[in-house]
């Protein structure tokens, strides 16, 4: 086990709850039985300002959680959401056996859920003239129609390729399917 | 270091140490050899055929075949029952014995043998009365393990024979891997066939075990080549191993009172028990039907392994019944037997006490663990 993660293990940072308002998300594993909460606070400007965790789970998950809760912070949340969706680099820079890597991949789910969940909350409460769609990327519901009228897109990542939404946290994706189907008809 | 580990395997003794010695030196001759060099092994294997046939009380040492390990006394004493009996088709067995037996019997399925899986109650025990129901005319086999290794449960071995014997023709083979050297055994007075034990689980090396095979079981060999072991299990034997085993059954005999690691296993046990609110023991609370060392606990809703890697961080070496891995289902098989709820069976520590552990050892073990409990407790997701 390297050193960054025994660390880690025995001397977690951030356990518990971040303060309200908070965002929060979970991930389980029937496989393996772990389970873990991990909790966001936002500023005015969506930065993170605090984030903490729960687990109970091998060394691998809990050192993970700490690791992850320690670096989002200060960042926005696209970048979070971003950060979650590499579980793959989180566990080479911690030299984590390829049977372990599922432990890295359920930290990674929990921080992508939190942010999903201040995304919903943040779609439904834009007020602004066109509808919100990608709340990490700051797309709209025109501007991704245009998108897939003009290039004639048909996935959801091809609408990523070419304006970015969807590739944050990944919570509007399945708004963007709806959009793709109704361009069909 | 404190070693709580010591049913996964045990320190080899001073005195198995000084008695191998000369047979990593000196005496490195092939037993089957006619000189003198040969005939000297030979009779260091006879001596300790001998020790370890009065360590389990079998008639005759002719019952002990030496062997490398107790899986291999597992495999063998299945397979070799079940091709002598082609026509039988039906196996007796648990859902808690060792993986040795288990998955040969998994195999087993796979190859059209039906097996009846045992099951047991909440505190680990068989109902017997399954047991005659599940008897067949075309029973092969029944086998049923002495001690159950994690939990120490122990099986009534003597009734369980007397009723296989009373109510079959099957062959009746015990997995007593965890058992011997930790409860008194007596094979001549049981309807017990066949029993496997393996040496580094009472202080010999790792590398060798045996299996008793009651005179007029017909058994056929497993490993096939030289004539050694009357033809019964080819292979040169690892003489200063089988010298081990033979000292660990001697010592094992003379110095038998387990009476010190009992009262620290329930020193250890009481202290948990009472001093871990969210603490639960897994396993029948009667400490009689349990063997003297073992202590299974759960503690609930905190994962196993992280309690394992903070004593590990300590010195405190125990095993868990819980591994996360991707490829493998984690809570374990005896445990799930037991339908021990989830959220515990996830945060079972076994505890197995030993000849060299102290008080002191386990008064540290006591102040260390409640420490490590709370902080994972707090970190719970579940927990309220």
């Amino acid at each position: 086990m390297i050193e960054t993660l025994k660390d880690h293990f025995l001397n977690p940072r951030n356990v518990g709850e971040a303060d309200e308002p908070r965002f929060t998300g979970r991930a389980g594993s029937f496989v393996c039985g772990a389970a873990a909460r991990l909790s966001v606070q936002l500023d005015e400007s969506h930065n993170v300002t605090e984030a903490r965790f729960k687990a109970a789970g091998c060394e691998v998950l809990i050192a993970s959680l700490s690791i992850l809760t320690e670096r989002v912070r200060g960042k926005t949340t696209t970048d979070a959401a971003l950060m979650g969706q590499h579980p793959e680099t989180l566990a080479v820079e911690l030299s984590v056996e390829k049977d372990k890597v599922h432990c890295v991949q359920l930290a990674c789910d929990a921080l992508v859920a939190a942010i999903c969940e201040y995304s919903d909350v943040a779609r439904n409460e834009w007020i602004g003239e066109e509808a919100l769609i990608c709340t990490c990327f700051f797309v709209s519901e025109q501007t991704i129609e245009r998108e897939i009228r003009d290039k004639g897109l048909t996935t959801v990542s091809e609408v990523t390729r070419a304006c970015n939404a969807g590739g944050g946290c990944g919570s509007c994706q399945p708004l963007i399917v709806e959009l793709l189907e109704a361009s069909w008809d | 270091m404190i070693y709580l580990d010591n049913n996964a395997t045990t320190a080899v003794a001073p005195e198995v140490y000084e008695a191998m010695q000369p047979y990593l030196s000196k005496y490195f001759g092939n037993p089957s050899s006619p000189h003198a060099l040969g005939r000297h092994m030979k009779h260091a294997v006879e001596d300790a055929r001998i020790e370890v046939a009065s360590l389990i009380g079998a008639a005759d040492p002719k019952e002990i075949v030496f062997t490398s390990c107790g899986s291999e006394s597992d495999n063998w004493a299945i397979r070799g029952v079940l091709a002598t009996r082609p026509d039988k088709k039906h196996v007796v067995t648990t859902l808690v014995e060792h993986e040795a037996v288990r998955n040969v019997c998994h195999q087993l399925e796979k190859e059209g043998y039906d097996v009846t899986w045992l099951g047991v109650d909440g505190n680990g025990e068989l109902d017997l009365e399954e047991l005659r129901n599940a008897l067949r005319a075309d029973t092969a086999l029944v086998s049923i393990m002495l001690a159950n290794n994690e939990t120490g449960v122990l099986f009534p071995m003597r009734e369980i024979g007397h009723i296989v014997r009373e109510r079959s023709g099957a062959v009746f083979h015990v997995d007593g891997v965890q058992a011997v050297g930790k409860v008194p055994i007596e094979l001549k007075s049981c309807n017990v066939d066949l029993f496997a034990l393996s040496g580094h689980k009472l202080h010999a090396p790792q590398g060798v075990g045996a299996l008793y095979v009651r005179s007029g079981v017909e058994l056929p060999s497993f490993i096939l080549g030289g004539k050694q072991e009357e033809g019964r299990r080819a292979g040169t034997l690892a003489v200063p191993n089988i010298v081990g085993l033979g000292a660990a059954c001697s010592l094992a005999r003379i110095d038998g009172d387990h009476t010190l690691i009992e009262s620290l296993r329930n020193q250890l046990e009481d202290g948990i028990l009472e001093g871990i609110s969210n603490a639960h023991l897994n396993g029948i609370a009667d400490r009689t039907k349990r063997l003297p060392n073992t202590s299974s606990i759960s503690f609930e809703h905190v994962d196993g392994q992280s309690i394992l890697a903070h004593l590990d961080d300590k010195g405190i070496c125990v095993s868990t019944g819980s591994a996360c891995h991707s490829s493998s289902h984690t809570a374990s098989p005896t445990l799930k037997a037991m339908n021990v709820p989830y959220s515990m069976a996830q945060g079972s520590i076994r505890f197995s006490v030993g000849r060299y552990n102290t008080e002191e050892e386990i008064e540290t073990t006591l102040d260390v663990l409640p420490k490590i409990i709370s902080k994972l407790v707090e970190m719970s997701p579940t927990a309220k």
